[in-house]
């Protein structure tokens, strides 16, 4: 079953994380990154950053709750079990640091088909708690359709 | 914080270093409870293998993270990251070796911009495989 194409441009309800210091941890240990700018917010002081950094795809974990949320609106068709992760872009403005409050508005910006594939391609602006732009994030899913496909 | 490549002496076709690493099971379960990505895919191998995959695979942004950390361990400064934009074209297994890296493909002095393609391999039954490819990276050199 196809998509429904008539949702492309809509808005879905905004999505805040808190940038906490735990999470910034484990993050940055599940990725292997060990430097001590993710680690350490003297060292990341002395680097000239504010506060602790995130890991630069830190904000995935925000993108996993919008992919969640999107795939459960009942008027898309989105079958989630059988979408795979196509395309992942990001846009930094400046580092995410510990101790920031971020809200992501997604919205669907296209929906293409390719044969049996279809393109879900979300958009997200991440900003922080003053309001300013932070990092823009764009999702590209493929879905392999309800019927006939490849698993 | 390491060196930092200078822009004047970087080059079109300039190899950034390699990030290599063994992905271990241990590392996927705990980049699902990091991200919040909790697919079956990643942790259950029957349901992988339900869906023709002979076991767990790992995220694709876990594979995204380490082109990244190849990226900003390059250029020596997290924040020189300006965007990324990567493309996911084949999976990856348990106990594979997962290889990041990238070329220079552009250099604007004027504006400090750098652009690299980036890429992330496997090797498989004696066949590289690209996990990630057609994928870009922008960095800013002060």
């Amino acid at each position: 079953m196809p998509l429904n194409q008539a949702l492309v441009g809509k808005e879905y309800p905004p999505l805040s994380m808190e940038v906490d210091r735990d999470s910034v941890e484990r993050f940055a240990d599940a990725i292997g990154e060990h430097g001590a700018v993710f680690h350490d917010a003297a060292a990341a002081q002395a680097a000239g950053f504010p506060e602790q950094l995130a890991p630069p795809t830190f904000p995935t974990r925000m993108q996993i709750a919008v992919s969640a949320a999107i795939a459960g609106d009942p008027d898309l068709g989105l079958d989630y079990t059988r979408v795979v992760h196509g395309e992942q872009a990001y846009e930094w403005l400046r580092p995410v640091c510990v101790g920031d409050l971020l809200t992501a508005t997604p919205r669907i910006a296209e929906i293409r088909g390719r044969g049996p594939l279809e393109f879900l391609v979300v958009e997200s602006e991440i900003r922080d708690a003053a309001g300013e732009l932070v990092v823009r994030a764009r999702t590209t899913l493929l879905s392999r359709g309800t019927t006939g496909g490849e698993a | 914080m390491k060196t930092r490549p200078r822009i004047e002496d970087v080059r079109v076709g300039d190899a950034i270093p390699t990030l290599s690493k063994v992905v271990r099971r241990g590392e996927v379960k705990a980049y699902a409870d990091a991200s919040g990505d909790q697919n079956p895919l990643h942790q259950d191998d029957a349901f992988a293998q339900s869906v023709g995959f002979p076991g767990i695979i790992a995220h694709g942004m876990f594979t995204m993270a380490r082109v990244v950390k190849a990226v900003t361990d390059w250029a020596g400064d997290p924040a020189a990251l300006v965007a990324i934009d990567v493309q996911f074209r084949a999976v990856v297994f348990m106990d594979e070796t997962l290889e990041a890296g990238g070329e220079v493909t552009a250099v604007d002095p004027e504006s400090r911009r750098v652009t690299l393609s980036v890429w992330a391999a496997v090797e498989r039954d004696g066949k590289r495989v690209l996990a990630v490819k057609n994928s870009t990276a922008d960095v800013r050199l002060d």
